[in-house]
């Protein structure tokens, strides 16, 4: 963290500098070496603090940008090198600033003006130029007055001849008919809404599963006297989910079915013969015999289905029709069978 | 999964179990006896005079957790015997106790008796030596248990097991943020920082918390792993939609709905409600106007936001999973947890509604029903005329309370919050209210609903 002894930017900074001033041009030395001289001492109390502390302050004396330098060097023949290097440190520095939260964007201004001092030279000596400049080239900009006097002879080596990928798209791919962009593009929808349709079709498919989904809604169950008083018969719950009870309901014996769904939230309940009563095992609803609710949340009654007298003489049940207590529908004469 | 075995095979595979639990057991508390001794935490907490000698022998806390230790070793050792009259188990006498304390009026009162001790008292209970008791108490409770077949039977099952390990953590994470919180309350007493504002040394997201969270990542993934073939998930006969478990459970992170699903027609209990409480819980930035208390552990700054939040976390939320997991047994009744889950246990619980008990039981009469046949108008006056009472206790509940709550209990309140707010923060008071008040309505008056209309499907 940030106790590891690390370069710090600034000393990293400085050791480029150091570096470069040697190998350069004997007038520039002087004001390079001025800047190279200087860093190392303020380098140390900024590798202790935060990486962030190590840029330097607008108008601090001693701690010159690169572009600084860069000026510094470029005017270096016609001497006075303090007062070039005091000027361009004041515009550049609060520039610098923002950028210089992370040490990838200080240490950018550090490499890119070697690439191309000669083109922001030459951008440099066009009046006027809108829009954001580098540090470089506002340093330049500064600096040319006195450079340009000394230096005229200066001139930026031709370009190179721009490779076929840089040239503008229009010259290189005019062969290209546009026709053929437009096939591409029908071709593509077509696919896509092949595609999709098929997928659609086999979403839909899904929705149809290769199973009956359906107990049959309309069946028999025997004669009515297969089902003796007081009795539930709960041999057609596995196949139909009813019940078939024989009871007394408001002083009426009545033989009905009851749908195997609880009124409550959709489970199964079981009968307990011990217990005279229908249980649901998720949330403990209790129905009495003949469907009443008494225990638990269940908030009504079971449901019944339609129960008739089929022509052949057995009972026949339709779960499709449903009648609730709670509605007052008991007293339909087709919900149950007296016996 | 106990079924067929015989008593000693049981007591077996219990015993090759309890001992290395037990083991384990002895090396928690020496490690802590030594980590107390070697960082110098030893404290004399009282000396017991030797008998004849007149020198008397400190006992400090490392010797206590030695003690501990050697005794959980003993314990491992009888349980290692797999001698059945050697095994140490829960007393008879203790389980039909326990048994008996589990109906739900008492569970669910003694829980919020309990949360109520430990909140009053929670200066004494943070105390490090209290808490480790309490801790070795509750692991020891978990192993004298295990010998009964019900007890095992319920906790042993791989559903289950999530459950257990959910209380002990709660357990311990609930002592360590009270622990901290007393801490800094004493401390913001005098007038010193809380102890987070002591190491708020800000670290770097990379490397600190990136690695932090890679470790903790592949060490869940190792323990999962683990934890799957160790445990593997229970397989049920294939799905029958005329064929429902008995008991049927929910997964245990919903156990708790369920639970509510009992006292609560479907659409309140798992519609309304659960809704309800994700819109309060994004309400509570705007309702919460207390400033203070952000960064550190405190109770005393914020009494009010942490009784609310523990009561619905761990009372009507934790309660109700273990409530669910441990104690609801076939045809959703209630069982001890050394209680034979009985297919054919009978429990009263013949309910009535509000409208029933207004109509029948009080004034002799039938229930109002519109005559057969009549309009919709007339049906609804009917169903208004039968579920008066209902209707006005419930409007009054959550119309007339809140201002007499903003007058009397919560001025204060309403004063800084504003009607709006403090009337949102009412109502969604008096919803999470209506949870336990139905439970007890139910268990003790045996109430199913207040306002009953089954022909609309609105009960509640």
């Amino acid at each position: 963290m940030a106790d590891k002894k690390k370069m710090s930017v600034a000393d990293m900074l400085a050791a480029a500098r150091k570096t470069d001033s040697e190998g350069d041009s004997a007038p520039a030395k002087d004001a390079a070496e001025e800047v190279a001289s200087t860093p190392p001492a303020d380098a140390k109390p900024a590798a202790k603090s935060s990486p962030a502390k190590s840029v330097p302050k607008p108008g601090s004396p001693g701690r010159p940008s690169v572009a600084d330098m860069l000026a510094a060097a470029r005017a270096g023949k016609s001497a006075d090198a303090g007062s070039v290097e005091k000027a361009p440190a004041k515009k550049a520095a609060p520039k610098a600033k923002p950028a210089a939260k992370a040490e990838k964007k200080t240490s950018k201004p550090a490499t890119t003006p070697e690439r191309d001092t000669a083109s922001i030279l030459a951008a440099a000596r066009k009046p006027e130029r809108s829009g954001p400049m580098s540090k470089a080239e506002a340093a330049a900009k500064t600096a040319v007055p006195t450079a340009a006097r000394a230096k005229p002879a200066i001139v930026a080596p031709p370009m190179p001849v721009k490779p076929d990928y840089a040239k503008p798209k229009k010259a290189r791919a005019k062969a290209a008919p546009i026709e053929e962009r437009r096939t591409m593009m029908k071709v593509g929808f077509w696919a896509v809404g092949i595609v999709t349709a098929v997928w659609g079709g086999a979403v839909t498919a899904f929705m149809f599963p290769n199973v009956l989904r359906e107990l049959p809604s309309k069946f028999k169950v025997g004669p009515p006297d297969a089902f003796p008083p007081g009795q539930v018969q709960t041999k057609f719950k596995a196949q139909y989910g009813v019940w078939v009870v024989n009871t007394e309901y408001r002083g009426k014996q009545e033989l009905f079915a009851l749908k195997s769904v609880c009124t409550h939230l959709g489970c199964t309940p079981s009968w307990l013969e011990a217990e005279q009563k229908f249980k649901c095992p998720c949330h403990g609803s209790g129905f009495y015999i003949d469907g009443i609710n008494f225990e638990g949340p269940a908030p009504r009654p079971l449901e019944r289905c339609a129960i008739s007298v089929a022509s052949d003489g057995q009972v026949e049940i339709d779960k499709n029709i449903t009648y609730q207590e709670e509605m007052g529908q008991w007293s339909d004469p087709t919900c149950f069978i007296s016996v | 999964m106990t079924h067929g075995l015989t008593d000693a095979q049981f007591i077996d595979k219990v015993a090759s179990f309890l001992w290395p639990y037990y083991i384990v057991l002895a090396l928690m508390n020496g490690v802590a006896a030594l980590y107390l001794w070697r960082t110098g935490q030893m404290k004399t907490w009282f000396s017991l005079p030797v008998p004849g000698s007149g020198k008397s022998v400190p006992i400090s806390n490392v010797v206590a957790w030695v003690v501990a230790a050697v005794g959980f070793v003993l314990l491992a050792a009888f349980a290692g015997n797999s001698n059945v009259s050697w095994m140490p188990s829960m007393p008879l006498s203790w389980q039909e106790a326990i048994n008996q304390a589990s109906g739900p009026v008492m569970y669910s009162l003694g829980t919020t008796v309990g949360l109520i001790v430990l909140f009053i008292f929670r200066r004494f209970f943070v105390t490090p030596a209290i808490a480790w008791t309490i801790w070795n108490l509750m692991l020891l409770f978990l192993g004298l248990s295990m010998t009964d077949r019900d007890f095992f039977e319920i906790i042993a099952k791989p559903d289950n097991v999530p459950i257990v390990m959910l209380v002990l953590l709660l357990s311990f994470f609930t002592w360590l943020a009270t622990y901290r919180a007393v801490i800094n309350d004493d401390r913001m007493d005098r007038g010193e920082p809380p102890l987070e504002k002591l190491d708020n040394e800000k670290v770097l997201v990379w490397p600190d918390l990136v690695y932090t969270e890679l470790i903790c990542m592949i060490a869940l993934t190792a323990f999962l792993i683990f934890w799957a073939i160790a445990l593997p998930a229970p397989l049920e006969e294939p799905a029958s939609s005329v064929k429902t478990p008995n008991p049927s459970k929910a997964p245990w992170y919903f156990l708790g709905l369920q639970e509510m699903l009992v006292y609560f027609d479907p659409w309140m209990a798992g519609i309304v409600l659960p809704v309800t409480v994700v819109i309060g819980l994004m309400a509570i930035p705007y309702l919460d106007f207390n400033r203070e208390g952000n960064g550190y552990y405190t109770i005393k700054q914020r009494k009010f936001s942490y009784i609310v939040f523990q009561f619905g976390f761990l009372e009507m939320w934790i309660t109700l999973i273990v409530l669910g997991t441990l104690l609801r047994g076939p045809n959703w009744n209630f069982f001890g947890p050394y209680e034979q889950w009985d297919a054919h246990k009978v429990e009263a619980l013949a309910n009535v509604n509000l409208s029933e008990w207004f109509w029948r039981d009080l004034l002799g009469k039938s229930l109002p029903t519109a005559p057969a046949g009549s309009n919709l108008p007339t049906q609804i006056g009917f169903i208004g005329l039968r579920e008066w009472l209902g209707i006005a206790l419930v409007l009054g509940y959550f119309i007339a309370l809140p201002p007499i709550m903003a007058l009397t209990v919560f001025r204060r309140y309403y004063q800084k919050m504003g009607f709006i707010r403090f009337m949102l923060m009412a109502n969604l008071l008096l919803l999470m209210a209506s949870l336990p008040i139905k439970m007890v309505l139910r268990w003790v008056v045996q109430l199913k609903y207040l306002i009953a209309i089954p022909e609309f499907f609105l009960n509640f």
